[in-house]
């Protein structure tokens, strides 16, 4: 019988709910994972990341929820594919930092990468409102919303004398099929995250 | 033939040449492109980041209206919507069930077997290489190429089912079709970190440098790119002293084609190609 | 069993080689039929060999001066077995040699020693096997090591090797361990130290099995002596940067990706069975596994069938000193079975 705490954490091996979760959710099973690394050696931006893919993968036998939740790397992460194509085990971590990622926007737990969450919701409300986006529009609200008043201008101005600014387009006309969608499947609307 | 063709967002605007070029080169193969009725945007990052179903759904809609069009093919040539449009057609395939509920939402029938290609992929495949070099005018004699494919072309490999995800050559071989040498180089299939040119310009300079780096240190004079996301990106990070010019390869089809400067759009690329091309006599 | 009762061997590797031996040492007949001119098979390629650093091919010489000295023991070389097939207790087989001649020759017991195959590296783009210079397999790394003794060509400065290419790799359809590329690895390393000892040699690894006598303290000798960098990570990528190779991995022990460039990249390309393997298992019906390696009957570790034994290579991978001692196993099987009751 223990007085006090152990400082020294202890290891449970029933597996933890997240590696359960994945399972049954995404039909992914982290175990099959080798240890190897070879994922996070090719990752795209692994060098920029707080956790390797290699890691994430122990924070997910660790039942780290908060850590995953809160990293840096989810939102960083490129969805290049690498990492899933060198698997030698096929583990599919890109659908595995999707599934983390929305529930990171829906619990409103980025409190690391607030702009490009900011940015994936000025495109998916110019998307709701015009079934497309128009690039211009979406980089000058973008810049507004972050206060980024300057960046990327003079690539602005380049694409500009190019003739590549246009601020309308041709939308999409049945926008209640899309809207309908918008309103079952995005965890939090972008209406609500409109730039103020 | 006809086939069902989704331009994308950027067809519009910052990829006119890419759109205008394609078309050209389309009609030039009598390959009549239907462009997918009332299609929406595949929602690219932003949808499958925030969530993976809303992208699923977005894709699954664009598909049903390619099946109302009594259509079951659907190319387009941006590598972004094309990985998109793939893997909805892929989930259609494997988890009916789970898209059988989005299409209910969308108010449409569930899509089954669409059939998803990139236009480079389209062309390959329909059109044998002879066939691509008996329409050769204009050799691209001298011309040295680094083929960029990028990440989303080809990945992942067990549902986009085109080319290799490490080694493509499909790009190589169509270029030397019109005449150009391609280098051999590492960075073909690594990602130019266009998602971020918006929101993380550090990181889709980092990534894109390391490519553009790449191609001139294995000697190329220019980058062929099948995607416009690339495309703008790695054309907007030329650093100092870089000055490859990023060019469609449906521009450079057109070109060994016999059309012109001006009919490929050439002057709406960032880094002008025009030095290269007067230099080895191609205008 | 009559006294001419005669043993077909298929495949003049060490483990042919060695059952040849022991049923010649024992008055037995037998025909060794090899594909190649020379015998030794994988061996004969060998540079060095592990856990002692002694020549292969002086254990080579030492088997084949021993065969030449047997009466009993007909070797068949530059010929390949084209059919087989038994009846009545008799194995009919036809050959055919590199002059185009062809024959017959019946026996009443058959070991297959066909050897093994390694993986096609080019399978991994990422690794560049076939496209940059300077990437080659392990077999191919051992004539590197053989044409630097022989004073051909000298040996790239600094090299890195990977473990795991095609094996524990369900993806490439190789779940399995090879077994053999950990201590090749140390060997191969060790022996560039050795012939250079300026060289910087880098071993990748998830992890390295020496399970084996005398074998973890060979791994040790050429971590801690030949000062061999051990670097625990898979590699992920080799790409080229002004002429060097660049490989990329992650360091799985700090968990950071890093790069070192190097001149070499030598790939521990996964064992595979032999196509030869598979035909023979057809024409013989021999049971094999999934991936085409022979498999052994209950009870016995190289009897494939009534009458049929198997050594070596074509079973799974196998080092040097276990392809020997198969190679005696399955002779001691044909011995048991050609002097049941008695004396031949």
């Amino acid at each position: 019988m223990m007085l006090t705490e152990s400082p020294i954490r202890r290891l449970d091996a029933k597996a933890p709910g997240l590696a359960e979760e994945l399972k049954r959710d995404l039909d992914i099973d982290i175990t099959r994972c080798l240890e190897c690394g070879k994922c996070s050696g090719g990752c795209s931006y692994a060098h920029g990341f707080d956790y390797t893919p290699r890691k994430m993968v122990q924070l997910i036998k660790l039942e780290e929820r908060g850590k995953l939740l809160r990293m840096r790397a989810l939102w960083t992460c490129l969805s290049c594919q690498l990492c899933l194509d060198r698997c030698p085990s096929s583990i599919d971590m890109p659908r595995i930092l999707d599934y983390l990622r929305g529930k990171a926007y829906a619990e409103r737990l980025n409190d690391v990468h607030p702009e490009i969450e900011k940015f994936y919701e000025i495109m998916l409300s110019d998307i709701r409102n015009n079934g497309r986006i128009s690039e211009t529009l979406m980089m000058a609200r973008f810049n507004f919303a972050t206060r980024r008043y300057f960046s990327n201008a003079d690539l602005g101005m380049k694409l500009f004398f190019k003739g590549k600014l246009k601020l309308f387009g041709p939308k999409t006309k049945n926008l209640n099929s899309l809207r309908a969608l918008f309103a079952k499947l995005l965890f939090r609307s972008p209406a609500e995250q409109e730039p103020s | 033939m006809a086939v069902a063709f989704y331009p994308g967002c950027s067809h519009h605007a910052l990829a006119e040449e890419y759109d205008r070029s394609a078309r050209t080169i389309c009609a030039h193969l009598q390959l009549e492109l239907k462009e997918v009725e009332d299609w929406n945007c595949c929602g690219a990052t932003a949808a499958h980041s925030l969530s993976p179903d809303l992208s699923l759904a977005l894709n699954m809609r664009n598909l049903s209206q390619v099946k109302k069009m009594g259509l079951d093919e659907v190319i387009t040539p941006c590598s972004g919507c094309f990985n998109r449009l793939k893997v909805a057609a892929h989930e259609i395939e494997h988890h009916p069930a789970a898209l059988q509920n989005f299409a209910a939402m969308a108010q449409c029938e569930l899509p089954s077997q669409v059939n998803v290609r990139h236009l480079l992929q389209f062309i390959l495949e329909q059109y044998p290489s002879q066939q691509i070099e008996s329409l050769v005018k204009k050799p691209l004699r001298g011309l040295k190429l680094a083929a960029y494919y990028g990440c989303l072309l080809t990945r992942p490999a067990a549902v986009v089912q085109f080319d290799d995800p490490e080694q493509p050559v499909a790009l190589d071989g169509l270029m030397r079709s019109l005449g150009a040498q391609t280098v051999t180089w590492s960075h073909k299939a690594e990602c130019c970190g266009g998602g971020f040119s918006a929101s993380e310009p550090g990181i889709a300079g980092d990534l894109g440098g390391q490519i553009l780096a790449s191609a001139k240190d294995a000697g190329a004079e220019a980058i062929v790119a099948a995607c416009p996301l690339c495309q703008m990106n790695l054309d907007s990070r030329q650093a100092l002293g870089c000055d490859l010019p990023i060019v469609y390869f449906t521009q450079l089809m057109g070109l060994a084609f016999g059309y012109g400067w001006n009919e490929m759009r050439f002057s709406k690329l960032l880094t002008s190609p025009k030095p290269l091309l007067s230099r080895l006599g191609l205008l | 069993m009559s006294e001419k009762a005669t043993a077909l061997i298929i495949g003049g590797g060490i483990a042919g080689m060695e059952a040849a031996l022991k049923l010649g040492q024992g008055g037995y007949r037998a025909v060794l039929a090899e594909k190649d001119h020379s015998l030794g098979g994988t061996v004969s390629k060998l540079c060095s060999s592990f856990p002692r650093w002694e020549d292969p091919q002086d254990l080579l010489r030492l088997k084949e001066q021993q065969l030449q000295s047997l009466e009993t023991i007909s070797i068949l070389r530059d010929t390949e077995i084209t059919g087989i097939e038994k009846k009545k207790g008799t194995f009919h087989a036809t050959w055919k040699n590199s002059s185009g001649e062809e024959g017959a020759l019946n026996a009443q017991a058959v070991i297959v020693a066909t050897g093994f195959d390694l993986f096609d590296a080019s399978i991994y783009g990422e690794y560049g096997y076939g496209i940059y210079p300077g990437v080659v397999n392990s077999l191919e790394f051992e004539q590197v090591l053989k044409d630097h003794t022989d004073g051909k060509a000298a040996l790239p400065r600094n090299i890195a090797f990977f473990k795991c290419v095609g094996s524990r790799d369900r993806s490439k359809g190789h779940p399995y361990c090879s077994k053999i590329c950990c201590m090749y690895t140390a060997k191969q390393a060790g022996t560039a130290k050795n012939l250079s000892p300026e060289s910087k040699c880098y071993v990748f690894y998830m992890d390295y099995r020496a399970a084996g006598k005398e074998y973890e303290e060979f791994v040790r000798s050429v971590i801690e002596e030949k000062q061999v960098r051990y670097v625990r990570g898979r590699p992920s990528k080799v790409v080229m940067e002004k002429g060097q190779l660049l490989v990329r991995f992650e360091d799985t022990l700090i968990g950071a990706p890093m790069e070192v460039a190097v001149d070499m990249v030598v790939l521990a390309s996964a064992v595979i069975p032999k196509p030869a393997t598979r035909r023979l298992a057809e024409m013989l019906g021999l049971k094999t596994d999934e991936y085409g390696f022979i498999e052994a009957e209950y009870g016995s570790a190289v009897k494939a069938q009534e009458n049929i034994f198997f050594a070596g290579g074509c079973g799974f991978a196998v080092e040097t000193i276990g392809a020997s001692a198969q190679g005696a196993a399955a002779a001691a099987e044909v011995m048991a079975l050609f002097n049941k009751g008695g004396k031949p």
